[in-house]
C-alpha cells in the first residue's frame, strides 16, 4: 500500500470514504497538499530542476523503509508518501513494528543475504549494535557526491550532537562519534530532555525556575498542595525511570556511569558511586512533593498529569513539549515555561541523548542504493523536518527547523530543545549490545527503592552487582 | 486402467473389491500418505520444525549481538538454575497457577450448583457471566489496569465512594500478585463453571433420588454423590487451566508489565523478556524449555494421582 504503514494506531479512525480513504487519510493528505502548495512556492522541485538536478532520475523505484511504529515518525512520513511519489516518481512503502519486534526484524534483514528493506531506521542507543557490526553502507561519497545528492539537502544544517549520536562511527576503534565516517543521517527525530515548569504557579510563589537541583526541592515543597503536586518524574518500573531522571541527577551531580571500555574489558560501572546513590536519593526525598501514585507514573500518566494541571514541575523528554504546549491538548499550554534542566551546583545542565538515524543496509540490491540515498535525503529533507514539528511535535534534526522563527514563536520550547540536544550525552552503556538489560534491572531495583522496600544504597548496591555479572557474561568485564 | 467392471455405457466402475478410492488397489499406502499428507506437513512446518529449532536455539548462545549462536550444550539450563530472576519467576508462576486455578474451581463449582437450582431468569445471568471468557486477556489486563487506576479508575473510585480506602492494587509488592490472580479469576471462573455445569446438567436425576429416598441430606449429597461424579469435569477444568495459567503472558502484559519490583514476572514474561527485550535468545529459549518440562511433569503427576472418577484408585 502506497505511502501507507501496515499497522493501523489503537484507536485510529478507519472510518471509510467513498473512493476507500479513510477519513484519517483525507485530513492528512488535505494537509499535505496544503504544504506542498506551500513549498512549490518556496521553490522547491522546479528549483532543483533549474540546478540541473533531476530528482525523478529513478521514477518508477519502490522504496521499503523499516522504521519505529512506537513514534510519531512513521505518521509524519505516511503522511508525506504522496509528496515523496510526486517529487521522486518514487514509491514509498513503510513498514513499522513496535521496538521489540523491529529490532529482531532489522537484524534479521541486516544478515540475510539480502535485505528486504532499503532504509532501516534504528534507535541511537543501538548504533554500536547495528551501525559498529558493520552492516550499513558507507554515506560519505554520497554526501560529497553533487550527482546524487539534491543541492539544497544542506549537509551542514543537521545537528551535529545528533550526527554524532547515531550517524558517525569509527569502525576501527568501535567508537560512536569519532571519526568522519558517516553511515547513518539522524531521523526521523531526535531528542533530549527539558524542563517543564507552571509559570503561572512559580510567578505566584515568587519562584524562578529551577537552576539547581535543591532550588528543585525547595519548589517542589513551596507548590506542593493537595491539588497540585509540586513536582513529579518517572517513578515506575519504566525505561525512563533511570534514562531521564536519575541518570540527568547523576551525570549533572558530578557522576560518569562508566569506567574503562567494553573491548579493553574493563567496562566497570559505578552506579553505587556516591553520585549515584545521590541522585535516587534525590528522587526519594522527592516522593512527599509528588503526586500520590507516582510510583506507577510512566510516560502517559506524567503528561496526562502535567496537561491536566496537577503537576508544577518536571523534567522530561522534550518530545512531549507539543501536547503539553497545544491548548487543544492541555489546560496550562499558555501557563508553562521550559528552560534546560537543573544541575548540580557549578555543573552545566545536560541530559541523556536519545534519537534515531536512518541507514542503508549493505546488503541491498546494489542497483538500489543510489535510488535509496536519494530516498533517504528526501525523507531528511528541510520540509520533511519542518513539517514534523509542526504537525506531531517531532524533535526534528535539523538546526533550520529549530531556528525557524514561524515555529518558534508557535513552540517556544524550541529553543530549550535544540541546545538540550546540542549539549546531550550519548549513555555510556548504548555502546554495547546489553543496554536494555542493563537499563532494566536499573529500573526494577530503583522503582523498589521509590516504593520503599529498599533504601537507596541498597539498591545501587543491588543494580551494581547485577550489571558486573551481566557485563561479565558478555565480556566486557573480566 | 485399473481392473474393473464394464457398463454398458462403456465406463469401467471399480471391482467390489477396491478398497481405496485414490490409490491402485494393490497401493494403499498411496491413499494414506494422500490423505495424511497435508496433516504431517502441517504438523512438520508447524510444530515439529519449530520445537527442534528452539530446542537446538537453547543449546546456543545466540544474542542479538553475536548473530551466530555458538553450541553450549546445557550451558543455559545450567545458568537458569542459578539465575534468581528464574527462581523468582518459577515461584511466582507456582502461586499464580496454585492460587487462581484454586480459586476459579472453587468458583466455578458453587457457580455450577447455583445455576443448576433452574431458578427464572437464569439463562440470562449465565449468558452475562460467560462475557469475560470471550475477551483476549491483553483487552482484560488493559482494560483493568484502567479500572484499577489509582488516579481516575472506577473501581478505586467507587470503593472511595464509600467511604473506604482503596488498596494499591497494583503499586505495591504484595498486592500485584493478588490483583493479576483476582483478574485472571474474574476471566477464567466462567470456563470452569461452563464446563461443571454441563457435566452437572448430564448426570442422572436417578441417583439423586435415590439418596434422597435414603435421607441423604443436602451437603452429604453434594460430598458423597455430586462431587465424585463431577470429579471428571473438575479435573479436566482444572488441568486444562492450570496449563493455561501457568502460560500466562498476555495478562500479565497488559495489567502490570510484570513488576512492580518482578513481583509479578512469571516464567512467560520472563522468557518474553529475555527474547524480545533482550535478545538473549538462547537463554529464551531454555526458559521456555524449562516451561515445557515444568508442564509436562507437572500434569503427569496431576493426572496420575488426582481421582478422576469414583473408585478410580489409579
Amino acid at each position: 500500500m502506497k505511502g501507507k504503514t501496515h499497522h493501523p494506531r489503537p484507536g485510529e479512525d478507519v472510518a471509510t470514504l467513498s473512493g476507500g480513504l479513510t477519513r484519517r487519510d483525507l485530513m492528512q493528505r488535505a494537509g499535505v497538499l496544503g504544504l506542498a502548495a506551500a513549498f512549490t512556492g518556496l521553490g522547491g522541485i522546479e528549483a532543483l530542476q533549474a540546478a540541473g538536478f533531476d530528482m525523478k532520475k529513478y521514477a518508477g523505484t519502490k522504496i521499503n523503509i523499516l522504521m519505529t511504529g512506537d513514534e510519531n515518525d512513521h505518521r509524519a512520513l505516511a503522511d508525506m508518501a504522496p509528496k515523496f511519489a510526486e517529487e521522486t516518481g518514487m514509491e514509498l512503502e513503510i513498514t513499522s513494528p513496535a521496538l521489540g519486534a523491529l529490532i529482531e526484524k532489522t537484524l534479521q534483514n541486516l544478515k540475510a543475504e539480502k535485505s528486504s528493506f532499503d532504509l532501516i531506521e534504528y534507535l541511537g542507543f543501538l548504533t554500536t549494535q547495528q551501525v559498529g557490526g558493520g552492516y550499513y553502507e558507507q554515506l560519505n561519497a554520497y554526501i560529497d557526491d553533487p550527482a546524487k545528492t539534491p543541492p539544497d539537502w544542506d549537509f551542514n544544517d543537521i545537528i551535529p550532537a545528533a550526527l554524532k549520536n547515531v550517524g558517525i562511527f569509527d569502525m576501527a576503534s568501535g567508537a560512536v562519534g569519532k571519526g568522519k565516517d558517516i553511515y547513518g543521517i539522524p531521523g526521523l527525530h531526535s531528542g533530549s530532555v527539558i524542563y517543564f515548569y507552571r509559570k503561572d504557579l512559580f510567578d505566584a510563589a515568587g519562584l524562578q525556575p529551577a537552576k539547581t537541583w535543591d532550588e528543585f526541592k525547595a519548589a517542589a515543597q513551596k507548590l506542593h498542595t493537595d491539588d497540585v503536586a509540586g513536582c513529579s518524574f518517572i517513578g515506575a518500573n519504566d525505561f525512563s525511570l533511570a534514562a531521564v531522571d536519575w541518570y540527568t541527577r547523576f551525570i549533572t551531580t558530578g557522576g560518569a556511569l562508566m569506567t574503562g571500555s567494553a573491548k579493553e574489558k574493563n567496562f566497570k560501572p559505578q552506579v553505587n558511586s556516591k553520585e549515584g546513590i545521590a541522585a535516587l536519593q534525590m528522587l526519594i526525598d522527592l516522593l512527599p512533593y509528588a503526586p500520590k501514585n507516582v510510583t506507577k507514573y510512566g510516560f502517559a500518566e506524567n503528561v496526562d498529569g502535567f496537561s491536566t494541571g496537577k503537576i508544577a514541575q518536571m523534567i522530561f523528554w522534550s518530545t512531549i513539549a507539543g501536547p503539553i504546549l497545544n491548548s487543544e491538548n492541555s489546560m496550562v499550554a499558555d501557563k508553562t515555561g521550559t528552560t534546560p534542566v537543573p544541575s548540580g551546583d557549578g555543573k552545566s545542565p545536560r541530559a541523556i541523548q536519545g534519537g534515531w538515524g536512518v541507514g542503508i543496509p549493505k546488503n541491498i540490491d546494489p542497483a538500489k542504493k543510489d535510488a535509496a540515498w536519494l530516498a533517504l535525503t528526501w525523507i531528511t529533507n528541510k520540509a520533511v523536518n519542518r513539517y514534523s514539528i509542526e504537525k506531531y511535535n517531532i524533535d526534528a534534526n535539523r538546526s533550520s527547523a529549530f531556528n525557524d522563527p514561524e515555529l518558534v514563536a508557535k513552540f517556544p520550547y524550541l529553543k530549550d530543545a535544540l541546545t538540550a540536544i546540542e549539549t546531550a550525552d550519548t549513555i555510556p552503556t548504548s555502546l554495547i549490545p546489553e543496554f536494555f538489560q542493563l537499563n532494566d534491572v536499573m529500573n526494577v531495583e530503583f522503582n523498589a527503592a521509590l516504593i520503599g522496600t529498599q533504601d537507596a544504597k541498597t539498591a545501587c548496591e543491588k543494580v551494581q552487582t547485577q550489571w558486573e555479572a551481566i557485563l561479565r557474561k558478555a565480556g566486557h568485564l573480566a | 486402467m485399473s481392473p474393473g467392471v464394464e457398463t454398458s455405457m462403456g465406463l469401467a466402475v471399480p471391482a467390489a473389491r477396491t478398497k481405496f478410492v485414490f490409490g491402485k488397489r494393490d497401493e494403499p499406502g498411496r491413499a494414506i500418505w494422500l490423505l495424511l499428507g497435508p496433516c504431517l506437513l502441517y504438523l512438520i512446518v508447524f510444530s515439529i520444525y519449530p520445537l527442534f529449532h528452539s530446542l537446538r536455539l537453547s543449546l546456543t548462545d545466540l544474542t542479538a549481538a553475536t548473530g551466530t549462536g555458538n553450541f553450549v550444550g546445557l550451558a543455559n539450563y545450567r545458568a537458569l538454575l542459578s539465575d534468581p530472576q528464574f527462581w523468582n519467576a518459577a515461584r511466582n508462576s507456582a502461586i499464580m497457577v496454585v492460587c487462581s486455578v484454586t480459586l476459579q474451581v472453587v468458583l466455578g463449582v458453587a457457580l455450577a450448583m447455583f445455576f443448576n437450582l433452574q431458578l427464572r431468569g437464569a439463562w440470562i445471568v449465565r449468558g452475562i457471566l460467560l462475557l469475560p471468557m470471550l475477551m483476549t486477556p491483553i483487552v482484560v489486563g488493559v482494560m483493568w489496569r484502567a479500572l484499577l487506576n489509582p488516579d481516575w479508575g472506577l473501581v478505586n473510585w467507587a470503593i472511595r465512594h464509600v467511604g473506604l480506602t482503596p488498596p494499591d492494587w497494583l503499586g505495591s509488592i504484595g498486592m500485584s500478585m493478588v490483583t493479576v490472580i483476582l483478574v485472571d479469576t474474574w476471566q477464567w471462573t466462567p470456563f470452569v463453571f461452563i464446563i461443571v455445569f454441563a457435566r452437572l446438567q448430564a448426570l442422572s436425576q436417578d441417583v439423586f433420588e435415590a439418596a434422597q429416598v435414603d435421607g441423604a441430606g443436602p451437603f452429604v449429597t453434594f460430598r458423597r454423590i455430586t462431587l465424585p461424579m463431577l470429579m471428571p469435569a473438575i479435573v479436566f477444568a482444572g488441568v486444562f487451566r492450570a496449563v493455561d495459567a501457568f502460560r500466562s503472558f498476555d495478562l500479565i502484559y497488559g495489567l502490570s508489565y510484570g513488576g512492580p519490583a518482578r513481583s509479578t514476572t512469571t516464567l512467560s514474561f520472563f522468557s518474553f523478556q529475555n527474547g524480545f527485550q533482550f535478545q538473549n535468545y538462547g537463554y529464551a529459549a531454555a526458559v521456555a524449555y524449562m516451561m515445557l518440562l515444568i508442564l509436562a511433569v507437572g500434569t503427569t503427576v496431576m493426572l496420575k494421582y488426582v481421582q478422576i472418577r469414583p473408585g478410580d484408585t489409579r
